[in-house]
């Protein structure tokens, strides 16, 4: 009778065992590649950037005739062997190339044996892996990805007679035994790799007889039907090694990320035996809230590998000398930027085809503008918290830069702790916009043909009586009213009552409209208050509407997928470039002008004082009522970037659109090496000076404030007495306003 | 703070000529001629390369390459259209034409490739009366 039971007992446990571990072993997930990097003649890509690049992609400094993957550096010189690689285009074949580079940009590249060579195209680096189907995302290693020191190296330390047992090991629990009574504690465990897996998938942590039972039981039945090979490599998969906030770190892949911010392949024997100490007892070895324990237990292993031989005596003493190498976390791992990518897959593929074994998908990350945004954030974030008096919260914020006239989405960081899977802000955070919406207020204003850059708006208060009855009387952000300011300052200015009686003069379905067309989804509520931002709108949809704007009124579809190729490199389908227009392009120049000015006269001229001299870029401040929510989205020659910052649960911040999202922004364009914004004058639109503070036309010889505006050809401008159409300013102040004018 | 990024070659002179007569108004741009840098001119010959053969797929990824050096470079959104059409989606084509005539303001050679490729675009969506409009604009002839 007993005998019938427990025979049933241990069916019914193979049956759980061999589904549940079947169907994580066949999900193999999709391999993740960033956007390859051009390299041609002026790409902004430096000596010491290409190097790091080609480390990432686990080029090794040595002789490039050694073979596919070795490069050779003498001070800006490369030469590279570079690998078979698969792009989204073609199967490229290994070849041989020569590099120079300066310290800012690429300066010679051509074949090894002479041959002009106009562009080339590092190899794309693989960011991760998604289930595409299944939404949960993880670095997931293949058999290939194990590094053979790992592979013998957690056998020897946790279960030495893994290849032969069958799961569960006498001979070790009797050893373990023996060590443990010798010690008179506990210092080994019993337990096979194949339990300790059993044990973190199916069971919980209670350390009772019954549940040794199942798990020994289990670990016979998971041997009987699958391969040490398959066992091992999801061990090496599960295995947990430590805690990121929230988030459990499960996997050598993960673990490395985590711990060293490279992938695994590229750990050394150091590394590694930290990794593997870590099993033992994750919180216990914490490596950085205990580095003298971690020290320790990881020079015990790289000892134990030495006795074994597995690496040589004097590397593993060498080892044991190196500090821990932990970095911040960062870098490759982008778990935000892979949960737009799962999105856009969601939105574009079919789930069948999807679940696909062996996909690659190829994604328009930029690495580089990714570790850019995500250092910026940290940064001010933790400065900002500093010198604010909230003491039992932390800023939150969120930076998404996308390259605005193909719509490439190149780097998403969704909160302060970029290692954290959890609430992307980036797309999720739905925020009243504040002041972001005026240059759609503006925009609709220009396109009715009535205003110029110049028409002078009057800055002075107004009540509204509400639909509901209720009296509305908005402010400027100074409580201070400016009386008759040109429309081009009152936008820099960010002028509320200024734009409200614009806004009002324009009609508000009219402003709605163009929100709409720039990209905004649904219709808002035509409320007065629409035009001071009380629309409520995520980092990603500002992104939407503004691209439109750094575009010359052209809005390119958002990607972040360029293509997915399955096992054999053939696409199933892949995303091109897709452009609608939304705005004139003669308004959108006439707006864009204005929003140079925000950035140099206006509310976000705090920009210039950061950005390299001379470079030009445009954008808005946005600051939500009682500054709950900082923004600011802005633009430069190649890149479009929205920041927000706040706090999750909505309370006051105390900061301006200037004061909180604007460094972030401007520290972020500064390290991207991005090219000024240049727009492209349309044909019945000039440039003209007038006053800043009157608007009246001028020069930049008879008025100090004078800023370029952009009107319609032959538009009449009333002119500043004694600066009117005489000539006037000597040849040199000419000249070196065409130069600004070209620079601009 | 890194030093300004380089450049694409530029698409003005570097300095202007000798100033015109003196005016209060910043001066007007002088014609120009919009070219593409070596590295987007071999990926255009690469992508015309592949279109030739019928792998649209691949020309189309060529130059979004090619887009990425120079995204507001006319002639690319000229190539691009161009591209859209073999593909048979001509309303792509017309606002890629669209918006190379927008960049392409001062040069009249290349706006007028550009409203070729707009015609087309518009004939091939049967608008022909469109058409004829752009073929009747001063920048055509």
């Amino acid at each position: 009778m007993i005998a019938v039971i427990a025979a049933g007992w241990v069916v019914h446990l193979d049956r759980v065992v061999t589904r549940e571990f079947r169907g994580r072993l066949w999900s193999v997930p999709a391999r993740v590649y960033a956007e390859p990097i051009d390299l041609y003649v002026g790409a902004p890509v430096g000596a010491e950037d290409l190097e790091e690049e080609l480390r990432r992609l686990h080029y090794r400094s040595g002789d490039p005739a050694a073979g596919p993957g070795h490069y050779r550096r003498h001070g800006g010189s490369f030469d590279l062997h570079a690998r078979r690689v698969r792009f989204v285009d073609e199967l490229r074949e290994p070849e041989l190339v020569s590099i120079r580079a300066g310290s800012d940009s690429i300066t010679d590249l051509k074949y090894a044996d002479g041959r002009e060579l106009p562009v080339f195209r590092l190899d794309p680096l693989l960011v991760g892996s998604v289930f595409p189907v299944h939404g949960e995302d993880r670095i997931v290693l293949a058999p290939a990805d194990v590094p053979p020191l790992l592979r013998s190296a957690i056998k020897w330390v946790e279960d030495r007679r893994f290849d032969e047992h069958h799961g569960v090991d006498p001979l070790g629990i009797l050893r373990a035994l023996w060590a443990n009574l010798r010690a008179g504690h506990v210092v080994q465990g019993g337990s096979t790799l194949t339990q300790q897996l059993v044990k973190n998938y199916f069971l919980s942590d209670e350390q009772t007889m019954g549940r040794k039972a199942t798990e020994a039981v289990m670990a016979l039945r998971l041997e009987a039907h699958f391969s040490k090979e398959d066992i091992l490599v999801a061990y090496l998969n599960e295995v947990y090694l430590g805690q990121d906030g929230a988030r459990a770190v499960h996997g050598f892949g993960l673990g490395s990320e985590f711990y060293f911010a490279k992938p695994l392949a590229e750990l050394d024997a150091a590394e590694l035996a930290l990794l593997i100490g870590l099993v033992k007892g994750p919180s216990y070895y914490d490596p950085r809230k205990h580095p003298d324990r971690a020290r320790a237990r990881r020079n015990v292993v790289l000892q134990e590998l030495a006795d074994a031989r597995l690496i040589d005596a004097a590397a593993a003493k060498r080892a044991a000398a190196q500090p821990l190498g932990l970095k911040p976390p960062g870098g490759s791992y982008v778990p935000a930027y892979l949960d737009l990518v799962r999105r856009h897959l969601k939105r574009d593929y079919a789930e069948a085809d999807l679940a696909a074994a062996g996909l690659a998908v190829y994604t328009t990350l930029d690495p580089r503008a990714q570790a850019a945004a995500e250092r910026s954030l940290a940064r001010h974030l933790i400065r900002l918290d500093a010198a604010s008096r909230v003491r039992d919260a932390h800023l939150e914020g969120a930076v998404i830069v996308a390259e605005p006239n193909s719509g490439d989405v190149v780097a998403v960081v969704g909160g302060r702790e970029v290692g954290a899977d959890g609430f992307n802000r980036a797309l999720d955070a739905r925020r009243p916009i504040g002041s972001l919406v005026k240059p759609a207020v503006y925009l609709a204003a220009l396109e009715t043909g009535r205003y110029n850059a110049a028409t002078m708006l009057l800055d002075a208060p107004i009540e509204l009586k509400l639909g509901d009855g209720s009296t509305w009387a908005p402010q400027n952000y100074t409580h201070e009213t400016y009386g008759q300011v040109p429309m081009a300052r009152a936008l820099a200015e960010s002028m509320n009552l200024a734009t409200v009686r614009l806004g009002l003069d324009v009609g508000l379905p009219r402003i709605a409209d163009t929100l709409q067309r720039l990209g905004l989804e649904k219709r808002p509520i035509l409320n007065p208050s629409l035009l001071l931002g009380t629309v409520e709108m995520t980092p990603l949809e500002v992104v939407d509407v503004y691209t439109s704007l750094a575009n010359g009124g052209f809005q390119a579809r958002l990607r972040a997928v360029r293509a997915v190729l399955d096992e054999h490199g053939q696409p199933l389908k892949s995303f091109k470039v897709q452009v609608e227009s939304a705005a004139p392009p003669a308004a959108v120049y006439q707006l864009d002008r204005m929003l140079i000015l925000v950035t140099t006269r206006g509310t976000g001229r705090g920009a210039s004082l950061r950005l390299p001299a001379g470079m030009t870029v445009a954008g808005k401040t946005g600051t939500s009522s009682d500054t709950r929510d900082s923004w600011f989205a802005g633009f430069t020659g190649s890149y479009l970037a929205v920041v927000w910052v706040g706090y999750d649960d909505n309370r006051v911040t105390g900061l301006t659109g200037a004061a909180g999202a604007l460094p972030i922004w401007t520290d972020t364009i500064a390290s991207l090496k991005s090219a000024s914004f240049q727009p492209v004058a349309p044909e019945l639109i000039e440039d003209r000076w007038i006053g800043f503070a009157d608007g009246l036309e001028t020069t930049p010889a008879c008025s100090a404030d004078a800023v370029v505006v952009a009107v319609p050809k032959g538009t009449v401008l009333p002119a500043k007495p004694g600066c009117g159409p005489s000539p006037t300013g000597s040849l040199g102040d000419k000249i070196e306003s065409w130069v600004k004018k070209i620079i601009h | 703070m890194p030093p300004a990024p380089p450049q694409p070659p530029p698409l003005q002179p570097a300095l202007p000529p000798a100033p015109a007569p003196l005016a209060p108004r910043p001066p007007e741009p002088p014609p120009r001629e919009i070219r593409l840098s070596p590295a987007t001119r071999s990926l255009v010959t690469q992508a015309q390369t592949q279109a030739a053969h019928g792998d649209l797929p691949a020309a189309s990824s060529t130059l979004d390459r090619a887009l990425r050096i120079e995204p507001n470079n006319s002639l690319l959104w000229i190539e691009l259209g161009r591209l859209r059409l073999a593909e048979s989606d001509a309303h792509q084509a017309e606002v890629c034409a669209d918006k190379a005539l927008a960049l392409s303001s001062g040069d009249h050679g290349t706006q007028r490739q550009a409203g070729r490729l707009l015609a087309d675009a518009l004939r091939a969506q049967g608008r022909n009366q469109e058409a004829r409009e752009v073929e009747s604009q001063p920048f055509m002839h």
